[in-house]
Parts: structure tokens; C-alpha cells; sequence
């Protein structure tokens, strides 16, 4: 039976338990999709435009289909097709190594036309910008207005006007986009695929092969990271698929080489925002007016949620969508959140400093009055600002002189992280007493194998490590794709029931042949034992040899009350920044942080480093540069575009806002809502520290120099 | 990369025999194999350097000088006693330079012999980036990193050797050994400003190969400070290396010299005639960071250069003295 709730007490859940492949990953053992080379592999290399924006006018493959090794060459955008953006693929070669397909990719012989191109956000915004797009760059969408936004500005104690960009950013997965896919004979499919969905993987190479997706295997054991950017083959994974029917099976094997992946693998869209906010003394915002602007490449997707968690009477808001010769966006950790949480927490620290109100009184001021988040976020702001020291540290804006100057700042944000209701787990009990789960999820790094695991072992009385968790496998009981923070959710319930069902039905089934005739409910498990009337009868073992020759299997389902939608989200950052140098150097970071029930205490604090570690990548080092001259991505690579090293790492504290009503609410997903703030936090922490907003992120020493260049404090 | 035929050289004799017209020298490896990999530089021939014997090592003291050989490791360099001791000015910046992989592997000769960093020059466009329509792409484009002085000229990338800032400033003089034999220059008189892409940036004839690097003895203080963005793995924006002859607590000769704001390791004399005769206080070591600013051109994107120059030679005299005022 469906169970409605987790059990009060646990031994295993809610416990910091390392993750069960975690030796394995961090010896090196670990196969990723990218390392497995199937017996007669074949290489592919994907030549892609090294253009912004032109139009093919000839391809001669000849001299490349004659090279050595060179075993097939399909071509993408042939004669008469516009290549829309550096990266844009036209072509995949397949050779016998990766050597010869490079060499091969470079003899495909090209002639373009070169057409106008309108590569920055700046350039596709100007006026006579070339139209790279029929439609036009600019796509503004419906104004979106609540109250009266403009008499309110009139009427307030003080009105701020501030503009805000972030610039694009990517999502540089340390294990590239890419697969490796074989026909085993005529009819079936094997794939090694790097993706966050192993059942679109496979559900897109069986139409584009024109398979029934029953005859396709997508196997994903572990990946090197997803992001939102890898739910599905992408056409390197299906063309990999084509080719390799084409040269008899041979397994085709396509990876994204670095500066493919930052130029065509996805990205998050850039941010402007031009905003006046307005408010009264006592700190409530009584108007927010925001024209905003966001690029997702050459196409749309550049949205992002403003207001953001706060509770505005009067605003007005009208997004626009600006095309640019640019590889697209993809899902980015929190898609649209932390542009509008940056936008929306400068926004407020400037007017609150303008207003002379402390920023977390601000905060509380604004926050919906009925909002179920907003006791939350009151608790979280207590706690992060008691771990941060900000009773003792903290300073007004621009109260500080010396040439080094310590800032502090705060960002609220807000996440749903709900499940879906349709996915299974398959729980079988062996005689022999090995346990086995399956569903066709994967571990995008949040540990689902061994939160499984974990599940199975509350239930079983058992370890973790006694569970065969089996996931990665798009033949196996339908499981969710890893994004928007939902496989936790999705996946812990009708685990929870398989797992229960298994276990009650091996009860019933033995208790009849067991000493004195045990009712099946006399019956419980734990310690590796079981239990009768509470007392050791057996090994776990001993009693699942007594269910004779047929395993126990069962696939369960979800069930109402074991997982929960939406939760809030704090974080503090304490910095400082040399003045003369513009120089940023972090001193710590809080994470306060509920979801609900926590099933792996430590794999959960994994991924709130890994947030946060990644929001200060956003706040202080990543840009897509790109060229304005030749339209071209100046660093796709791991120099120049830049990411945090180890030294520019602070202490992290993560804490887990989890009192007992919030594990009441069941299990939530946590691996987008740490990202979102810490940008934010970081910029307003700046801007508290030189008592000027950097405007302009990230917060490098030009952005910061130039801004204490214009208000005349370099 | 594009095929090639590999020499491994076991001296530098050898090394010197086995170039050949299409020929680059491979020291550590660490720019010329990503330059490859990339096709921005396709070599006929590799030479390896990484075993010669008689390219590696540092020999003599601070009162003499010290010789450093030009296929010495960066981690040698941090490991020497004398240097740390005599010379702070170049142990400090060898220090600041790529990651500990990078310094077990690259070497001091490869350091000033590297390429720039340019985005540019990267991306295939070579040192005098010019569009299809004769636009000067570093100077129209993203020019975030390049020169702010020298800019009415076509190079206009930052130099890309850090070791060779605190290197010329000490007075330092490079060897190149050639099928006619040795010579040796002054370090600074290695580099120079290319006018076209099929240009060098360096001084050195076909053929010749950097030999080794001799500091003259240690006399006065000397002392860098570099401005950067990241903490780790990161090149300097700015990064500027003192000299100085001292006369009790004044400065009788300076030499100044800073990375990031042109295309070759810039000597800052108005910085240096500005804290001549001076004691280094923070007062005077402004004064000559401001002097140092005389005569910056910077492009459409670097301004903030200007403020990181000033700030990088008060802060490197100030290292002199052993004032650190900026962690007051």
C-alpha cells in the first residue's frame, strides 16, 4: 500500500551518507560516457562555422572524404544554407581516430558569403543594426502592469534609477556534450550518452532512426554535468547514431570539443535591466518600473522572473527578447532566476541605501504577507545573519575609507523543486537477499543512486551498499530527467513504496512457513535481521531464501505527502575589495537553505557548494566575450573565460533550514535554488563595500574601476 | 594539430644543428602545444629542449650574479634560495605564474620566449589583427586586455612575459647561441614590436635559441607587485617590477618596469626619475605610480589600466621598504 508520509523516525534518511560511486568518481575508476571506447570505435568531429553569420555558398568534401581513415561524412548546412552564429554546425566527419577527423574537417573545402552581423547585444539594439532575423532583433513583449506604477514614483520618499547587466554566460560542463552510439545488428540501438534524460536520449535517436525506442538502450552510469543544457542527443548524438548504421554498427563516437561546447553546447542569457525603484521611509517599495533586455542567442528565451520575491503594489514591466548572431541558450541552473534576483536585489540594496534603511529590514519589509515562503525567509535571514556576523560587521554603504574596504550583502530567492507524479521504481528481493532497484533516471550529480539506496535501506533494515541501485538505463521503469531540481522528488517516492510493497509482500509469503506461524504484520526488519514479535529470528539473508525460486518484484509508484513543491533561499557573502586594484577578495558565504525533507544530509550540502560555487563563478569571473568586429566568441576556453580556482574559493557555510514542519512537507529538490542568489549577494556586497554600485557584472577589477572611475573615487 | 617531425635535443648543440627553416624549439611545452593544438602555430619541426642537460640550471650567488639556464623549471626558480633572498622581485612574480603543474613544467626561457595571449592572435587573426575591410581588430574590438601605451602603432597586445618584467629591471642579460656561435644582449633588446603578422615579436636571428639569462649582482633593493583578477591560475593585468640603488634611505637609480600595457615589457622612466632622489614613502611611491601614467594612450576598453599602473609601481616600490600599506 501507497504509504502518505515518511517515517517519523529514521536510521538511514536524514543522515550524511557519502555517495556510493563517490570512490569510484574520485579515483578515477568511474567510466563516464566519454571514456567508453566500445570495441571499434570510430571518431567523429563536428566543423562547425567559424563565422558569425554567413551563407554558404560552396562544400567540396572530396579532398576530405580521400584522407586517410576518413570513413564517413555527413554534412549539415550544405550549399545555399546560413550559418546563424560561430559554432553553428555544418558538417560531421567520422574517422578512424580523432586525429584523422580533425584533419579530415579541416580539408572540407568552403566558400562564404559573408553576411552583415549583429553579434552583441549592443549591435543587434542600434539603430540601422543589420536584421539578422525576419521580425527584427528586438522582440518586445506585452507590458506587464499592476497598480500605478508611475503615480506611485511621484509620491514616494525616494526614487532610485540603476541599470543592471549581466552578461552571458555558459555552462562549461567538465564532461562535454556527446555520445557513442552502435547498432548491435539491424535492429537495435546501443548508446553511452552524457545526458541529463536518459528516456529523451533514447526516445530521439529511435525516431531519428526510425526505431521502435523499445529497440534502443541509452545507458548514462555517471555523467560529468548537465546543468540544463543535455536533455537530449542533440544532432552530433543522432547523426553519431545514422553514421554508424551507415558503416556497418561500428560504434560512432561524438564529444564536443571546449570551444564547441561554449559556443554551441548552451548558455545562460544575458540581463539589462534600466529600473527605477521607488519606496518610503519606513522601507516598503511602493513602485518598480523595469525595461529589460536579455539575449538567448538567435532565438528567444531571454525571460526572466521581476518582480522577484518580493511583494510590489505598483509595477510596470516590459521584457524585450534581442536577437544576436550567438549560439542559443539552454536551460541554465535556475533558468531566469538569478538574472531577476540580481536585478531585483540591486535594485532594492540601492534604493534602501538611498532610503537609509538597513537592508534586512528592507528585506522583511517587503516580503508577501501571505505568503507560505515568507516565515521561512524571516527564520533564514535570522539564522544566515547570525553565521555571518553581520551584527558585527556590517556597515552602511559607503561609510568606509580605507584603500581596502570589507562589504557585506544579502539575496533572497525562491525555487519550486517540486516532483513529478508519474515515474516508478522497480524493487526486486533476489533469494538469494541481494535487493534491486531500477529506473531510468541518472545521477546529474545530485546522487539519486544513493539516495535510493538509502531509501532501501530504511526499509530493509539494511546498509546503503547492501542496495544494488541501478539507474542510468532507458529500458528500465520510466524515472524522471534530471532538471528543474525535480529528480530527488520524483524518484524518492515511488521508490519508497516499491520498497515497501517488496518487503510486505516478503512477509506474507513467508510467514507462513516460519516457527509458531507468524502473522505476516508480526513480522519487521532490521540490523540485517529479522524481526518476530520484535525479536531476531533470522539473518536477512536466511529469510529470503525461504521465498523459493521467484524473486519478489514490484514496481512502485508516487503517492500524495511524500514530496513537496517550492521553497525560499538566503544567502550572505562577506568580501572585500582593494580599491586601488578593483580587486574582490571573498571571505565567506552563508547558505541558509530549506527543502524540505532532506533524505542524504551530505550529498545535499554537495549540491549547495556546488550552487554556491557556481553563483560566485556568475558574480565574479564568467563572460561570454565576444567580438564585436568578426562576431566571433573571444575565449571559449577555461583561460580567458574565466572560473573560480581554489584560492578564490572562501568558506562556505551551508546550513539546512530544516525544523520538523519543514521534513513534514516531504522531499523538495535542491540543485537550483543555492545558485541563485550568491551573485546577487556578491554585487550588493560590493557595492556596501565601495559605497558604489558596480552596475556592470561580473565584478572584475574593470568592471569595479570603471564604476568608482564615474562617480570619482578611483 | 598538423603532423610534424619531433627532434628531442640533448644539448644545445644539438638542439642548434636540428633547426631547419620551419622549425620551433619546445621547451616546457606549455604554450607551444596549445598554440599547435589550436593551428595558430604549425611547425615543420619540433625541437625538444626538455632534456638538455646544459639548458637547465642556476649557478652563482647575489654578490656576483646569478646565471640562470634558459631550460630551468619555474619550480627550480622558486626552490633557489639566492633568488628568494637577492632577488624578490623576480622570485615573487615566478611565483604568481600559472598553476604548480605549469611552473613544474614551464620553463624560464620559455616564459620570455612565450606568445602572446591576445584573444585575437589566438583565434588565428595573428599579432596585427585586421578585418576583411581593414579595420584594426584589436583597437575597433574587445581590447579589454591590450596595450595602453605605444597605441598609435598596429601592435597592440599586452606583452605576454611576467619573468621578464622583474628581469630587465634587475639589469638582466640574455645569451642566444646560433650556428655562429654565441652573443649576448641586454634581455630587453630580445623583444620587439612586430608591424605585420609575418613580423616576429622577437629579436632573435633564424636559428638561434635562448641559452641563458644572467642577473648582474644584487645592489639595493628590488621588489613587484601584480594586479590580477582571479587568485588562482590567472595572468597579471598589471604587473610592475622596481629596482633600486639606494643611497642610505635614498634612491640614487631606479629602474622601472611594468607588464600589461604594451606590446613589450615597458620601462617607465618618468616613474623612475619621479622617485629618484626620493626616499620611498607612500607619498613619493604615488607620485612615481602617477608619473608612470604620462603619456598613456589607452583604447576604447582599457582605461582601467591606467589606474592599475599607477597603483602596481607605488605598490612595487612600496614592497621595497617592506611597506604593505594596502593590508593595513
Amino acid at each position: 500500500m501507497a504509504a502518505n508520509s515518511w517515517p517519523e523516525k529514521t536510521r538511514i534518511i536524514n543522515t550524511r551518507y557519502p555517495r556510493l560511486d563517490g570512490l569510484a568518481k574520485a579515483s578515477g575508476r568511474a567510466k563516464y560516457p566519454s571514456d567508453e571506447k566500445p570495441e571499434g570505435t570510430l571518431f567523429g568531429v563536428v566543423l562547425y562555422s567559424p563565422h558569425a553569420h554567413v551563407k554558404i555558398k560552396s562544400l567540396d568534401s572530396s579532398a576530405a572524404e580521400k584522407l586517410p581513415g576518413v570513413k564517413a561524412i555527413e554534412v549539415i548546412a550544405g550549399p545555399g544554407k546560413t550559418l546563424r552564429y560561430h559554432g553553428d554546425d555544418i558538417a560531421i566527419v567520422v574517422a578512424e581516430t580523432e586525429e584523422q577527423a580533425r584533419d579530415g574537417a579541416r580539408a572540407i573545402k568552403i566558400d562564404y558569403e559573408f553576411l552583415p552581423h549583429a553579434a552583441t547585444e549592443s549591435q543587434a539594439m542600434a539603430e540601422n543594426a543589420p536584421q539578422i532575423v525576419n521580425g527584427g532583433n528586438v522582440r518586445k513583449g506585452r507590458a506587464q502592469t499592476t497598480g500605478k506604477p508611475d503615480d506611485a514614483l511621484k509620491a514616494a520618499d525616494a526614487v532610485v534609477e540603476g541599470t543592471y547587466f549581466a552578461p552571458v554566460i555558459t555552462h562549461v560542463c567538465l564532461e562535454p556534450h556527446g555520445l557513442t552510439a552502435r547498432w548491435d545488428d539491424k535492429n537495435h540501438i546501443t548508446a553511452w550518452a552524457s545526458t541529463q534524460s536518459v528516456m529523451a536520449t533514447a526516445n530521439e535517436l529511435a525516431e531519428s532512426n526510425e526505431l521502435p525506442v523499445s529497440n534502443v538502450t541509452v545507458l548514462t552510469e555517471v555523467m560529468g554535468g548537465g546543468f540544463g543544457s543535455k536533455f537530449g542527443a542533440d544532432i552530433w548524438g543522432t547523426t553519431a547514431a545514422r553514421i554508424s548504421k551507415k558503416v556497418g554498427g561500428r560504434p560512432v563516437k561524438i564529444f564536443l570539443d571546449r570551444a564547441q561546447e561554449h559556443l554551441a553546447g548552451g548558455n545562460r542569457p544575458s540581463v539589462l535591466a534600466k529600473v527605477k525603484i521607488a519606496g518610503t521611509k519606513d522601507g516598503k517599495i511602493t513602485s518598480l518600473v523595469a525595461e529589460t533586455f536579455g539575449t538567448g542567442g538567435v532565438a528567444r528565451g531571454a525571460q526572466f522572473p521581476l518582480p522577484y520575491v518580493y511583494s510590489i503594489a505598483n509595477f510596470k514591466r516590459e521584457h524585450s527578447d534581442v536577437f544576436v548572431n550567438g549560439g542559443n541558450a539552454r536551460a541554465m541552473r535556475a533558468p531566469g532566476h538569478p538574472q531577476g534576483c540580481l536585478v531585483m536585489e540591486s535594485a532594492l540594496d540601492d534604493l534602501a541605501a538611498k532610503l537609509g534603511v538597513d537592508p534586512l529590514a528592507m528585506r522583511r519589509a517587503n516580503l508577501a504577507p501571505n505568503d507560505f515562503r515568507t516565515p521561512i525567509y524571516l527564520n533564514e535571514m535570522e539564522i544566515g545573519a547570525e553565521l555571518i556576523g553581520w551584527k558585527a560587521n556590517y556597515k552602511p554603504r559607503g561609510s568606509q575609507t580605507g584603500v581596502v574596504r570589507r562589504g557585506m550583502g544579502v539575496a533572497l530567492h525562491q525555487w519550486g523543486g517540486g516532483g513529478a507524479n508519474d515515474k516508478q521504481v522497480s524493487c526486486t528481493i533476489f533469494p538469494d537477499g541481494t535487493i534491486e532497484l531500477k529506473s531510468a533516471t541518472q545521477d546529474i550529480g545530485t546522487a539519486i543512486r544513493t539516495v535510493l539506496a538509502m531509501i532501501a535501506a530504511e526499509v530493509f533494515g539494511l546498509k546503503p551498499t547492501d542496495i544494488k541501485s541501478n539507474i542510468g538505463n532507458s529500458t528500465f521503469p520510466p524515472g524522471q530527467s534530471s532538471g528543474g531540481s525535480t529528480t530527488t522528488p520524483s524518484m524518492s517516492p515511488p521508490c519508497y513504496n516499491a520498497c515497501l510493497d517488496a518487503r510486505d509482500e516478503l512477509f506474507k509469503k513467508i510467514a507462513p512457513g516460519l516457527p509458531g506461524n507468524p502473522a505476516a504484520s508480526d513480522l519487521s526488519l532490521a540490523d540485517g535481521q529479522l524481526l518476530v514479535k520484535g525479536q531476531p529470528a533470522m539473518s536477512f539473508k536466511e529469510a529470503c531464501r525461504k521465498i523459493g525460486m521467484n524473486p519478489i518484484s514490484v514496481i512502485g509508484k508516487s503517492s500524495q505527502g511524500l514530496a513537496s513543491n517550492g521553497v525560499a533561499g538566503v544567502q550572505f557573502v562577506d568580501l572585500s575589495v582593494d580599491t586601488e586594484t578593483g580587486a574582490v577578495k571573498l571571505h565567506k558565504i552563508v547558505a541558509v537553505q530549506d527543502s524540505g525533507l532532506i533524505i542524504d544530509k551530505l550529498t545535499w550540502e554537495s549540491q549547495v557548494f556546488g550552487g554556491v560555487i557556481g553563483g560566485l563563478n556568475y558574480g565574479l569571473f564568467e563572460e561570454r566575450v565576444v567580438d564585436p568586429v568578426s562576431g566571433r566568441m573571444l575565449n571559449p576556453d577555461m583561460e580567458l573565460y574565466q572560473l573560480a580556482g581554489a584560492s578564490d574559493i572562501p568558506e562556505i557555510i551551508c546550513h539546512a533550514y530544516e525544523p520538523d514542519d519543514q521534513k513534514k512537507r516531504g522531499v523538495i529538490g535542491i540543485g537550483e535554488p543555492p545558485t541563485i542568489g550568491t551573485a546577487a549577494a556578491i554585487g550588493n556586497a560590493v557595492a556596501n563595500a565601495i559605497g558604489v554600485r558596480v552596475p556592470h557584472f561580473p565584478m572584475t577589477p574593470m568592471n569595479i574601476l570603471n564604476a568608482l572611475a564615474k562617480e570619482g573615487k578611483a | 594539430m598538423k603532423a610534424f617531425e619531433y627532434v628531442g635535443a640533448s644539448s644545445a648543440d644539438q638542439a642548434v644543428k636540428a633547426l631547419s627553416s620551419g622549425a620551433v624549439v619546445m621547451s616546457g611545452g606549455t604554450d607551444l602545444i596549445n598554440r599547435m593544438k589550436d593551428y595558430v602555430t604549425s611547425p615543420a619541426r619540433v625541437v625538444n629542449l626538455s632534456d638538455a642537460k646544459d639548458l637547465a640550471g642556476i649557478s652563482g650567488d647575489a654578490a656576483s650574479g646569478v646565471t640562470i639556464l634558459a631550460g630551468t623549471r619555474l619550480a627550480d626558480v622558486l626552490a633557489s634560495d639566492i633568488i628568494k633572498k637577492a632577488f624578490p622581485a623576480l622570485w615573487q612574480t615566478t611565483s604568481e605564474v600559472g598553476t604548480p603543474q605549469i611552473r613544474n613544467m614551464a620553463s624560464v626561457g620559455g616564459n620570455l620566449m612565450q606568445h602572446p595571449r591576445c584573444w585575437y592572435y589566438r583565434s588565428g587573426f595573428g599579432l596585427v589583427p585586421k578585418s576583411a575591410d581593414g579595420k584594426h581588430m584589436l583597437r575597433e574590438g574587445d581590447n579589454r586586455y591590450a596595450a595602453i601605451f605605444m597605441t598609435d602603432g598596429d601592435a597592440l597586445y599586452a606583452h605576454p612575459s611576467s619573468l621578464a618584467i622583474p628581469l630587465i629591471a634587475l639589469g638582466a642579460r640574455a645569451t642566444l647561441v646560433g650556428p655562429d656561435g654565441e652573443r649576448t644582449i641586454a634581455l630587453a633588446d630580445l623583444y620587439k614590436v612586430p608591424t605585420s603578422n609575418e613580423d616576429s615579436p622577437f629579436a632573435a636571428k633564424a636559428g638561434e635559441i635562448l641559452k641563458s639569462i644572467s642577473i648582474p649582482a644584487a645592489a639595493g633593493k628590488n621588489g613587484s607587485y601584480e594586479a590580477r583578477h582571479k587568485q588562482a591560475h590567472d595572468w597579471p593585468l598589471v604587473l610592475a617590477s622596481v629596482n633600486l640603488t639606494m643611497s642610505g634611505d635614498t634612491v640614487s637609480d631606479a629602474t622601472v618596469v611594468v607588464y600589461g600595457v604594451a606590446p613589450v615589457p615597458w620601462r617607465s622612466k618618468a616613474a623612475e626619475e619621479a622617485i629618484k632622489g626620493k626616499a620611498v614613502t607612500i607619498e613619493s611611491a604615488k607620485a612615481a605610480g602617477a608619473a608612470a601614467a604620462q603619456g598613456a594612450k589607452p583604447l576604447s576598453m582599457n582605461g582601467y589600466k591606467v589606474a592599475l599602473l599607477k597603483t602596481v609601481v607605488a605598490r612595487a616600490l612600496c614592497v621595497t621598504v617592506g611597506n604593505r600599506y594596502w593590508e593595513a
